[in-house]
C-alpha cells in the first residue's frame, strides 16, 4: 500500500523537523515547505493527503490566507488542514471555536504549541480517517 | 485650562453645562416666584421670568445642537462641542447682567454669582481668555451700575428687602464695585493656578501610562517570542523521548523537558497578565458557570484521584450565568485546582463551592492543604513575588471580569 503524504508549511525549520521524525515514523511520506508561496507550489505539485499548517509565518496572516485559497479552490478543498497554533496568547482570540467555519477559519482541526507526538499522530490520523 | 480632553469628554462635559442651566433656569423661576410673591420684595417678576424663558430658550437650542453632533463620527463633533461650550460661557454673562439689572442692580447680593461663571470659564477656557472673562464681567457690571447711577436706565429698588436704595450712594457703589472687581481676579488667579497644577498631574499620568502600555506591549511581544521558542524545544525533546534512549539520556532528557514544560507555563502566565493589563477588560458574553466549574473539574479529576485526593463539588441550583470571558474564567480555575491538587498530601480533599449570592455569585476552592503561612498572605498577590506571579494573574483576570478574589488560610 502506498504511504499517505503529508505537507508541513512552517518556517520554523527545528519544528519542522521534530513534526517529520514522529510522522515518518508512524510510516508518512513527509514533504515540507517553510512559506505560503513554497507550500502552495508543493500542494499542486505533490498533492497530499493532509496539511500541516503553520498559522503565522511571515506575515502573521499567511496561515489563514492560504487555508482560504484552498477551501476555495474545487481541486484542493477536500484535503485537510490541521493547524499549528500558538497565537491565542498574542490576539486574545479563541481559534477553535471558529475551525470549520467557511469563510473565517476553514480548517479541519487546530493543534497548539508545543506539539506532543502522540498528540499530533492521533489528530492526523482523525482527520485522515474522516477523510476517507 | 481644560484638561486634555477626548471628544466623548468634552461631551460630555458640554452636557454637564447644559444640566447646570435647567438648574439655574428652575432655580430663577422658583427664587423669583418665593421673593416677589412670599417676601414681597419688589424684584421685576415679569421681566425675571422672561430672561427665564430666554435662558431656557438657548439652552434648549444648545441641546438640540449637541444632541445632534455629539455622536458625528467624522472628527467634527470636538470643534462643534468646543464652539457651544464657549458660546454657553459667553452668552452668561450679558444674561446675568440683565438678570441683576431686574433685581436690583448692585444692591443684589447675587452679583457674587459671577463668580460660578467665572470658574466654569476656566475649566473650560484658556488663563487669558478667564482674564478676558472677568474683565468682561467687570465691565458689564460697571456699565450697569454706572447706566444706573445716571439714571439712563431705571434702577429697580428691592423694596422690602432694603430700606434705602444706595445706587446712587458713592462710597457703597464704588466699594462693592472694587472688591467685586478685586475678588474675580483673584479668583481666576488662583483657580487657575490650582487647575493648571492639576492639569500637569493629568498629563504626567497620561505619559506614564502610555509608557507603561509600550513596555507592556514590548513584553507581551518578547514573551511571545521566547515561548514560541520555548515550544519549537519542547517538540524537539518530545520526539527525543518517544525515541530509545540510554537511562542516563532518557533521564536528563526528561529533565530538560520538564524544566521547559514549567518554562513555558510561567512564560503562558505572564503573557495572560500582561494581556489583560493591555486589554483593559475583554469582550463579555453570558457564560454558565455552572458548566465551566463542572468541566475543568471533570478535566482535573483524575489528576486528584492520583494522588487520592477527594475532589468535591457543591453546585447550588441557583446559580445563574454571568457576564464574562469564559476562556478565562477557565483557566483561572484550572490553574487554582491545579495548585490546589499540587499542594494538598495524599489522601486530602479539595472541595469546590459555587452558589449565588446577593446579586453575586461566589465560587470557593478550599483544600486541606499546607496553607501560606501569615506573613507571607499579603505578599501573595504582588506580581513581583516569587510565588506571586499566578495569584497576581489570578487577580487580574478576576477583576478583568467584574470580579472580587480573597485569600483565607486557616
Amino acid at each position: 500500500m502506498e504511504k499517505l503524504k503529508i505537507l508541513i508549511i512552517d518556517d520554523d525549520v527545528d519544528l519542522v523537523e521534530a513534526l517529520k521524525v514522529t510522522l515518518t515514523g508512524a510510516q508518512y511520506t513527509v514533504i515540507t515547505a517553510s512559506n505560503k508561496m513554497e507550500g502552495m507550489e508543493k500542494i499542486t505539485s505533490e498533492k497530499p493527503a493532509l496539511i500541516v499548517l503553520d498559522v503565522m509565518m511571515s506575515t502573521w496572516q499567511d496561515g489563514f490566507e492560504l487555508s482560504r485559497e484552498l477551501k476555495n479552490n474545487p481541486e484542493f478543498k477536500n484535503i485537510p488542514i490541521l493547524m499549528l497554533t500558538s497565537i491565542t496568547e498574542r490576539t486574545g482570540v479563541e481559534f477553535k471555536s471558529s475551525a470549520g467555519d467557511p469563510t473565517w477559519m476553514p480548517v479541519d482541526g487546530f493543534l497548539d504549541k508545543p506539539v506532543e507526538p502522540a498528540v499530533l499522530l492521533s489528530e492526523v490520523q482523525k482527520l485522515l480517517r474522516e477523510k476517507l | 485650562m481644560m484638561p486634555a480632553a477626548d471628544n466623548a469628554t468634552l461631551v460630555r462635559r458640554a452636557f454637564w453645562l447644559i444640566r447646570l442651566r435647567w438648574i439655574a433656569v428652575v432655580v430663577l423661576v422658583l427664587g423669583t416666584f418665593f421673593l416677589h410673591d412670599v417676601l414681597g420684595i419688589a424684584v421685576e417678576a415679569t421681566k425675571l421670568y422672561a430672561v427665564a424663558v430666554l435662558l431656557a430658550a438657548y439652552n434648549g437650542v444648545l441641546l438640540l445642537l449637541l444632541n445632534r453632533f455629539a455622536d458625528k463620527a467624522d472628527g467634527t463633533t470636538g470643534g462643534i462641542v468646543g464652539k457651544v461650550i464657549k458660546f454657553q460661557i459667553y452668552a452668561d454673562l450679558p444674561v446675568l447682567t440683565v438678570l441683576l439689572h431686574y433685581s436690583g442692580g448692585i444692591e443684589n447680593p447675587f452679583v457674587f454669582f459671577f463668580i460660578i461663571n467665572i470658574i466654569v470659564a476656566i475649566f473650560f477656557l484658556s488663563i487669558w481668555e478667564s482674564y478676558l472673562q472677568a474683565t468682561l464681567a467687570v465691565l458689564l457690571l460697571g456699565v450697569m451700575i454706572l447706566l444706573e447711577y445716571l439714571e439712563v436706565i431705571p434702577h429697580h429698588c428691592l423694596e422690602g428687602y432694603i430700606k434705602d436704595c444706595s445706587y446712587r450712594d458713592n462710597g457703597y457703589v464704588l466699594g462693592t464695585y472694587l472688591v467685586f472687581a478685586v475678588v474675580l481676579y483673584i479668583i481666576v488667579y488662583i483657580t487657575g493656578y490650582i487647575f493648571s497644577s492639576v492639569k500637569e498631574t493629568e498629563k504626567t499620568n497620561a505619559r506614564l501610562l502610555e509608557k507603561d502600555r509600550i513596555k507592556d506591549e514590548y513584553v507581551a511581544h518578547l514573551t511571545h517570542d521566547i515561548r514560541g521558542h520555548l515550544a519549537t524545544i519542547q517538540s524537539c525533546l518530545s520526539v527525543v523521548l518517544t525515541g530509545t534512549l540510554d537511562k542516563q539520556s532518557s533521564e536528563f532528557t526528561g529533565r530538560a523537558f520538564r524544566r521547559t514544560k514549567k518554562l513555558t507555563d510561567f512564560a503562558k502566565t505572564f503573557m495572560t497578565l500582561t494581556k489583560i493589563r493591555l486589554n483593559g477588560k475583554a469582550d463579555m458574553s453570558e457564560v454558565s458557570l455552572k458548566r465551566t466549574v463542572n468541566r475543568v473539574v471533570d478535566a482535573l479529576r483524575s489528576g486528584a484521584e492520583e494522588k487520592s485526593i477527594k475532589l468535591i463539588c457543591h453546585i447550588s441550583d441557583t446559580v445563574e450565568n454571568i457576564h464574562g470571558v469564559e476562556l478565562y474564567i477557565e483557566e483561572m480555575l484550572t490553574t487554582l485546582l491545579l495548585n490546589a491538587i499540587k499542594y494538598t498530601p495524599e489522601n486530602g480533599d479539595i472541595t469546590v463551592r459555587l452558589a449565588s449570592e446577593l446579586d453575586s455569585v461566589r465560587l470557593q476552592i478550599s483544600d486541606t492543604g499546607i496553607g501560606i503561612p501569615a506573613a507571607e498572605q499579603a505578599k501573595i498577590f504582588d506580581e513581583f513575588y516569587r510565588a506571586g506571579k499566578a495569584a497576581c494573574c489570578l487577580r487580574a483576570i478576576c477583576r478583568s471580569q467584574n470580579g472580587k478574589s480573597y485569600l483565607r488560610t486557616q
